[in-house]
């Protein structure tokens, strides 16, 4: 009887006081919201014109989604199924441009074009919304959906090569069953294209989400831009939960391919057309704004990267630190919550880290201000616990899906083997789980870490004065220095994370040698 | 016509060398069962055979035509009418029963189509079963669902690596019966991988004894029980 | 047990991450530009011991930031003061219960209508609007002399503002309305819209595109400039409104805002005064080429002199009122 009362705390708890830190501050937010008693009725905003903005960002937005999942899905099929060489070298600069601010992407972007067609003003502002955000997050399709095609059981296809072609094996067999990773990486890609205000506003397009934002910082009128804010939430919110309930959870996804191998595929004719297409798509998602970077940086009246790394280097060591902690905290409360959901259906912890996830950034620090800018609660906010919270807020989601999937993978006769057999629970956790979801909690962790080195829309509004942190510095000095500084900072930035990246890889490569069971 | 044969093929799988310079070929339209201790190779013939995979060195011919050739496979392996039941039977697992089998047939949803599936569903009693997942089945059912997706497109050679492990006695003689029936009906040439040495005896037309990546004896029941070769009798404790 | 040692290192994490908070402190919310506000914190540091605290701003456009930030703290201030580049955000403050009115000694050397007049704000070196221009595309004889000129048919499709919603743009339209009246102004947006106006996302992005020879001119801040001529020798610009009986350039003076319960106000009160000072003005002025509102503060030669600009007169306050008057007709003109 007792154990059991321990269990119940044990899972519940601290289930309470994740709830409370994170949840807190948006149901506070709602609260206050719904009981506000301005003169503005409280769903007076929704209009033909609201909804015709609406309508507007959820298009843009689904077209990034479609193009970005459908370029990562094939460079996820290329890169972590073909053998080729330097495969892995792809892989890694692919993965690059989600290391670059999408507002910095957009303005080398634009000036690579004005470079080469001596004209910019070809790009309609819709367009080049959607070329910026497909190039920037495809990656994240890319590695979702990659890391799904690597845990597709061979016999699988090959059962399939020994009934029909190739091109149709892909079509009924693989794609089917990576539509969790599919529909995951499309929703996370519509999320985010749809949060984010600083392209749009620098193509002038007009949508809903440059719409609450101009309520924030042209009209400091909060109470509209949440208002607005929640209707967005409410719509994520119904895909996201469509998603889980009807697709990436559907009972015949649990493929439990852990322990076997995977099936690579060998390029013979079609390398050298494959390096070249690679090499395309590189020269345009990376080699052309790292060059526009590099050209800005050089052409102002006199160099400065010595600046650039003078004013930068302060905020590494405090970047990194803050980015490596938030990462870890985030893996491990993403395992827990994925844990829970997998294997304790305890799914509601979860559902937690979605609606929190959704929330757009400007809103999510004003609740968080709210809630926690309180003299008993000063010792969270005016410290660094309150960017960790937010970072478990932003990205927390992410994780737990990523981790998900791995624990989908892993037969529950593993575990139960072990516990038929007498082993503890903390033996089998450290001995049998961890183990062998290791390659996701590491996937995880990477993905975590670059997210929160370069979150900017929360963490400007909250990070303790005097905190000084790079993406901050590079958009606070920015505001107002020559573009060559500017440029100088991103391409001092850019480095700083690659190599940490490229520590990761060469970190990960042991990982994933040692526990790929191949 | 559905020969197989097997010339000077030399197979690793990184540094560790599978075949070494394997040559047999495999009488067309008889059982040939193929046993040995892990790791010997035998899976390795089935996916040499079935083109999944390439041998470093030599060439596989069917019907005297090559198929493969040195690392090249000339034959993609949906060309060479082979059935392929996997060791651990890779149903599709967001595919009913119906489907699974279906999958591959021209003319999925077809009268003709539903009538070939119906007809061997019910060969192996498992008609009722159609609508079904694969994780609704339990083992047995499975294992049956993996041998009519491979039977039914009437292949000329069939292989199965180790295909009924987990079935009780019976349902494996019941089954065993009725492939049996079909061979001799349609004529394929199948290659069975077991570790049973009783249940290959029983259901080969020949044996062929394995031990790492060479053959130690190849012949009929009575060639392999009168063999003096040491391991062979040692394996099949004679 | 379990639990009971899970809430032990979280707190103990707690107390391992908190900052300690330091007895001699300030804190202010700056959006100037950081690489011209910041060397004069730090010497405020030097010279006083006392640690100051920033948080600075980023360009409007890119992300919301300081002036969010203190209206979601009003309940709980965290800041001392608000170093604000022009008085209307101050103003917003004001009307929001935010700030606390602060009479600094240094207020006496300040003209009377740069300041707000119960104390809510005070301010001190200017910027002005002007018009930037690159010699490549226009001659300094050719350019529009006061913004009227600007929907003149030569000039279609050659020039650019930034996004009127924010920012300094913003008050500058303010300031129109209020000199020529709200009708004529919103006339003169149109015939700017129909002269074919480029409206850039912001002031630095006019900066950049009259720079590169994108357009021939373009409305900006004297810091903008002063940086855009240092970058470039193909670009200078010009005061407008200067002639006799004109309407004059806009002055926008830097402004500082006590904030009402902050936690070290004294602290405030301090960086207050030391900011209000002929120093701050001359370091503003090499920095950022800022006008001191102070007279007699020495600046080099390159800076303008307010002297010798005509300023458009207007109230500071009345302007932010008719700023929320035509905010909303300001979006739709931005978003047709």
């Amino acid at each position: 009887m007792g154990g059991r009362v321990n269990q119940q705390l044990a899972r519940y708890v601290p289930a309470l006081l994740l709830a409370l830190l994170l949840l807190g501050p948006i149901l506070a937010l709602l609260v206050r919201w719904l009981s506000s008693s301005d003169d503005i009725p409280l769903l007076a905003f929704i209009n033909a014109g609201t909804l015709l903005l609406v309508g507007k960002s959820l298009l843009l937005s689904c077209i990034v989604a479609v193009l970005a999942s459908l370029m990562g899905t094939i460079c996820g099929f290329l890169l972590y199924r073909l053998k080729f060489p330097f495969r892995g070298f792809y892989k890694i600069l692919l993965l690059l441009p989600l290391l670059v601010p999408p507002y910095i992407f957009a303005v080398a972007w634009k000036d690579g074009f004005q470079w080469l067609f001596s004209n910019s003003t070809v790009i309609n502002p819709e367009l080049g919304m959607i070329i910026v955000h497909t190039l920037v997050l495809f990656p994240l399709a890319m590695l979702i959906t990659g890391t799904a095609l690597s845990q597709i059981h061979s016999g699988l296809e090959e059962a399939g090569l020994m009934r029909v072609s190739f091109r149709k094996m892909l079509v009924k067999i693989v794609l089917p069953l990576i539509r969790p990773a599919l529909t995951i990486s499309f929703l996370l890609i519509l999320i985010i294209s749809l949060s984010d205000f600083s392209v749009p506003a620098f193509f002038g397009v007009n949508n809903f989400t440059t719409e609450i934002f101009t309520q924030f910082s042209a009209f400091y009128n909060h109470q509209l831009a949440i208002s607005q804010s929640f209707l967005l939430v409410i719509l994520c919110l119904i895909l996201l939960l469509s998603e889980n309930r009807y697709l990436s959870d559907a009972p015949f996804f649990s493929v439990h391919v852990k322990g076997s191998s995977t099936k690579h595929y060998s390029v013979h004719k079609g390398k050298t057309i494959l390096h070249i297409l690679l090499w395309i798509l590189l020269l345009v998602v990376l080699v052309l704004p790292l060059v526009m970077l590099l050209h800005q940086a050089l052409s102002g009246r006199e160099i400065l990267f010595s600046r650039a790394w003078e004013l930068l280097s302060p905020t590494i060591y405090q970047s990194a630190k803050l980015a490596f902690l938030g990462a870890l905290l985030i893996s491990a409360i993403g395992f827990w919550v994925a844990f829970m959901k997998e294997r304790s259906h305890f799914p509601h912890l979860n559902t937690m880290l979605l609606l929190t996830f959704i929330i757009p950034s400007t809103v999510l620090g004003v609740a968080v201000i709210k809630f926690y800018n309180h003299p008993s609660t000063n010792f969270i906010y005016t410290s660094i616990l309150i960017l960790l919270i937010t970072y478990v807020s932003r990205f927390g989601f992410i994780a737990a899906r990523i981790i998900g999937n791995g624990i989908k993978q892993v037969p529950v006769s593993l575990d139960e083997v072990s516990r038929v057999i007498g082993i503890p629970p903390i033996k089998r956790f450290f001995s049998i789980s961890i183990p062998l979801l290791l390659p996701a909690i590491f996937t995880a962790f990477v993905l975590s870490f670059v997210l929160c080195l370069g979150e900017l829309g929360t963490t400007i509004m909250i990070y303790p004065p005097g905190t000084e942190l790079m993406p901050v510095k590079i958009f606070t000095i920015g505001a107002n220095a020559p573009l060559a500084l500017t440029s100088s900072m991103t391409l001092i930035s850019f480095g700083v994370t690659m190599i940490f990246i490229l520590l990761f890889f060469l970190m990960g490569k042991l990982i994933f040698k040692r526990f790929r069971y191949e | 016509m559905n020969k197989i044969s097997l010339e000077h093929i030399t197979h690793r799988y990184g540094d560790n060398k599978v075949l070494e310079d394997f040559s047999f070929s495999f009488e067309e339209a008889k059982t040939t069962c193929m046993i040995g201790p892990s790791g010997c190779g035998k899976t390795s013939i089935l996916r040499l055979i079935s083109g999944l995979e390439a041998p470093q060195k030599g060439i596989i011919k069917i019907n005297e035509t090559v198929a493969t050739e040195n690392e090249k496979i000339l034959i993609r392996p949906h060309k060479r009418k082979i059935g392929f039941v996997f060791q651990d039977l890779a149903l599709w697992p967001h595919f009913t029963v119906f489907r699974n089998i279906a999958f591959g047939l021209k003319g999925r949803k077809t009268e003709k189509v539903s009538h070939q599936v119906t007809q061997i569903l019910n060969l192996f009693g498992i008609a009722d079963k159609a609508k079904k997942y694969p994780h609704q089945l339990s083992g047995g059912q499975k294992q049956m669902v993996a041998i009519a997706r491979s039977l039914v497109h009437q292949p000329e050679i069939f292989l199965m690596d180790e295909p009924l492990a987990n079935i009780d006695v019976k349902v494996k003689e019941n089954i065993l019966a009725h492939i049996k029936l079909l061979q001799q009906e349609f004529r394929f040439t199948m290659l069975y991988v077991t570790h049973d040495h009783q249940e290959a005896m029983q259901t080969g037309d020949k044996i062929l004894v394995m031990n790492e990546g060479v053959i130690e004896a190849a012949g009929t029941k009575k060639e392999i029980e009168n063999s003096s070769n040491h391991f062979v009798r040692s394996f099949i404790k004679l | 047990m379990k639990p009971f040692i899970i809430n032990f290192i979280l707190l103990a994490m707690i107390g391992l991450t908190s900052c300690t908070p330091s007895s001699d402190e300030v804190v202010v919310y700056c959006t100037v530009d950081q690489v011209f506000s910041e060397p004069i914190l730090r010497d405020f540091e030097k010279e006083t011991g006392i640690e100051v605290k920033a948080v600075f701003d980023t360009e409007e456009t890119k992300s919301t930031g300081v002036m969010n930030r203190l209206i979601a703290e009003k309940d709980n201030a965290q800041c001392d003061l608000f170093w604000s580049g022009d008085p209307l955000r101050n103003v917003v403050l004001q009307s929001k219960g935010i700030s606390t009115p602060y009479q600094s000694a240094q207020t006496d050397l300040i003209p009377g209508h740069f300041r707000e007049k119960d104390y809510h704000w005070t301010g001190f070196s200017a910027r002005a609007r002007v018009l930037i221009y690159n010699k490549n595309q226009i001659s300094s004889d050719s350019l529009p002399q006061s913004i009227l000129d600007l929907t003149q048919p030569r000039f279609k499709g050659q020039f650019t503002i930034a996004n009127p919603l924010f920012g300094t743009t913003t008050f500058h339209m303010a300031a129109l309305s209020t000199v020529m009246g709200q009708a004529p102004a919103k006339q003169w947006m149109n015939d700017l819209k129909k002269n074919q106006v480029v409206i850039a996302s912001s002031n630095g992005d006019v900066k950049k595109r009259v720079m590169n020879g994108d357009l021939a001119f373009g409305l900006t801040d004297t810091d903008d400039a002063f940086e855009a001529k240092k970058e470039s020798s193909d670009v200078d610009y010009i005061f407008l409104d200067q002639q006799e009986g004109g309407m004059g350039t806009l002055i926008m003076p830097n402004a500082l805002s006590m904030i009402k319960d902050s936690p070290n106000g004294e602290n405030g009160k301090k960086l207050m005064d030391y900011l209000l000072s002929r120093e701050t003005e001359a370091k503003l002025a090499i920095s950022c080429a800022q006008m001191p509102l102070i007279k007699g503060t020495e600046v080099p030669d390159i800076v303008p002199s307010l002297d010798h600009i005509i300023p458009m007169k207007i109230d500071y306050s009345q302007s932010a009122e008719i700023l929320e008057q035509i905010q909303a007709w300001l979006k739709k003109w931005v978003e047709e």
